[in-house]
């Protein structure tokens, strides 16, 4: 186990080391020289020779390659082209607003994916019923679920709030951790609180279908292909009762593709919460990179983008984790 | 591929889910999966004969702009300058189509060599191709794509470049772990015996049989594609602003939601209705080859 953890942990580390290569690589095949982007279109040769030099951008390629990943160690993400501020200070602001709906959505996909595939594979009336919702959810943009819930439950029933923007969210608490969700908790705000949950409800539910979907079919082809098998068969022979086959025996036996699907979908997931961050104008780095992407400002989308793949190799070694802890048997390997 | 029949070693119960067990486990291509395949492939035609059958120009303004549907002679409205939605939505498809088509074809042409070159050789080549491939699947592959358009410039090109980049990996492994168990196979220690060479070997003995793995995963691929690029084009990554693209048509229609909401909700539910076709037709062709 421990094993397991410390080759994790080395993997991660060289993941996001190629990672960071890939966007110092992106940044010079960039159509945009940062330097012109920055000083603008009618800066002056000497402007440019002189910023260059500032930059670092008239070294040889591989000294600037040492110069971008020493910045990186040092948490130097560069300046925005858009917001002329440091792209760190600009991911500080935004990046709790996406840590609570990633984090909550991620725990919405994992509890729908596990109950759509165990109510799909399990025998019952309505397994069919929750096939057909599967197949939908597959199928759905996550923008069309935010359009037809913005159409629902804010212009027809007038439920939820539509935008973050809401007045009476102004005077919220700011906490240490600036997310509406703990830090109204912290401050004992219990009216916030409500408020804070209720504006992550819609958003976080438009991020977590689409991966919950995935999950939930990968458990129930897994889980009909488990309840199969000849371990269940001797199962059920022993009277055990249809439920506790279900749960004790084929679920723990069916969890590792579920969770290896968890890992695959964060990926396809954090692309869904830069969209319905722009939907929802959730004050997020998807809101940041989706405003980054016209104005041609790389040095912020690629500071989003390791941010985001750190996010993602951390999951998916939380997700290997877990799995040799589901499975004994794959921490042999 | 002969594979016993699964579903008479399990226990006869009651009538219902008896059949429905027989359904699922049997995987025959029922009148539903033909259905369900000639549906798409007509959305396909339909989109590919945009210029023919959509009742005005995409790009051209036709009535007056918010037309809802139905009205003005516009089945699905008009949008913000009075451009018809269905035959925007018809070349948005097309758009769709194609995407999908480059991308897929390109994700199996890389993903089956590398993954062909790598089950046939084995040993340290498949080791070294097999990591590469497994860093690919280490990042997260919408965010790179993102990244990889971003810096290269917002283009439909650059678009089916950067999801072709991130899309091989599956492919690579499927056909790789198809081509390992065949290569454990009597017929192909029966080649080998016969002084079949080693390119040979590969492309006759165990190509063929990693074809069926790939085209059902291809298959099985064509909506998740569908919702990748629309998630892009939403973004902004696609073609420049008048060019009809579901995505992007979303995306700009998506401040008119709260009066005219035909106008981001008709594309978005045209990519819906195109991906919950392709997953069927998906489900279909899979049941058709008769693997899984």
């Amino acid at each position: 186990m421990a094993r397991l953890i410390a080759k994790r942990l080395v993997s991660m580390v060289v993941i996001v080391f190629i990672l960071a290569a890939v966007m110092f690589l992106l940044q010079k095949l960039s159509h945009t020289s940062p330097v012109h982007a920055y000083l603008g279109a009618n800066a002056s040769p000497q402007a440019i020779a002189r910023e260059s030099k500032i930059l670092g951008y008239d070294r040889p390629i591989p000294d600037q390659f040492v110069h971008y990943i020493w910045n990186l160690l040092h948490g130097n993400f560069g300046t925005s082209l858009r917001t002329r501020r440091p792209v760190r200070t600009d991911l500080a602001t935004f990046l709790p607003a996406t840590l609570e709906l990633t984090v909550f959505g991620l725990f919405l996909a994992v509890v729908l994916g596990a109950l759509l595939g165990v109510a799909s594979a399990a025998r019952w009336r309505g397994a069919g019923f929750f096939r057909l919702v599967m197949l939908s959810g597959a199928s759905a943009p996550s923008f069309l679920l935010a359009l037809l819930g913005i159409l629902l439950f804010f212009n027809t029933l007038h439920w939820l709030p539509q935008v973050i923007g809401d007045t009476s969210y102004t005077n919220a608490p700011t906490g240490p951790t600036h997310m509406p969700v703990i830090d109204c908790l912290i401050h004992g705000d219990w009216a916030m609180e409500w408020n804070a949950w209720v504006m992550l409800l819609l958003p976080g539910v438009c991020v977590a279908l689409g991966p919950a979907v995935s999950i939930g079919r990968v458990l129930r082809t897994s889980l009909v292909n488990n309840l199969r098998s000849d371990f269940v068969r001797t199962a059920r022979a022993k009277g055990i009762t249809e439920r506790t086959v279900l749960f004790r025996h084929a679920l723990r036996n069916s969890l590792n593709a579920a969770l290896s699907m968890t890992g695959l979908q964060a990926g396809l997931m954090f692309a869904g919460v830069v969209v319905i961050e722009t939907v929802f104008a959730w004050p997020g780095i998807g809101l940041y990179t989706d405003l980054a992407i016209p104005a041609a400002d790389f040095p912020g989308i690629s500071g989003v983008t390791i941010v985001l793949g750190i996010g993602y190799v951390v999951i998916n070694t939380v997700v290997d984790i877990l799995q040799s802890v589901a499975d004994p048997r794959v921490a042999l390997k | 591929m002969a594979v016993a029949e699964p579903f008479t070693l399990v226990p006869p119960r009651r009538g219902l889910v008896r059949r429905r067990e027989v359904r699922a486990v049997g995987r025959r291509a029922g009148l539903g999966d033909r259905i369900a395949i000639g549906v798409f492939l007509l959305l396909v035609v339909m989109a590919f004969c945009a210029p023919a059958i959509a009742p005005h120009d995409p790009i051209v303004p036709a009535g007056a702009p918010f037309t809802p549907p139905f009205h003005g002679g516009f089945l699905l409205g008009s949008d913000e300058v009075g451009q018809d939605i269905l035959s925007r939505i018809l070349y948005g498809m097309r758009a769709s189509f194609i995407a999908c088509a480059v991308v897929i074809s390109s994700g199996v042409l890389i993903g089956g060599l590398i993954g062909l070159t790598a089950g046939a050789a084995g040993g340290w080549v498949d080791n070294v191709l097999m990591r590469f491939t497994d860093l690919f699947l280490a990042v997260p592959g919408p965010i790179l794509a993102i990244a990889v358009v971003a810096s290269l410039g917002p283009s439909f090109f650059h678009t089916l470049l950067a999801v072709s980049i991130i899309w091989w990996p599956f492919y690579a492994r499927i056909v790789r772990a198809e081509v390992r168990a065949l290569a454990a196979r009597p017929h192909l220690e029966a080649a080998r015996l016969a002084g079949v060479g080693r390119v040979r070997l590969a492309l006759r003995h165990l190509l063929p049989g990693a074809v069926p793995a790939a085209l059902v995963t291809a298959s099985l691929d064509v909506s998740n594609l569908i919702i990748v690029l629309a998630l892009l084009s939403f973004l902004g990554l696609g073609a420049p602003a008048p060019a009809p693209e579901l995505g992007a048509m979303a995306a700009r229609g998506l401040q008119y939601l709260n009066q005219d909401w035909w106008v981001p909700v008709m594309p978005s539910l045209a990519i819906f209705v195109i991906a919950l076709s392709a997953n069927l037709a998906g489900d279909g062709v899979r049941d058709l080859i008769g693997d899984r």
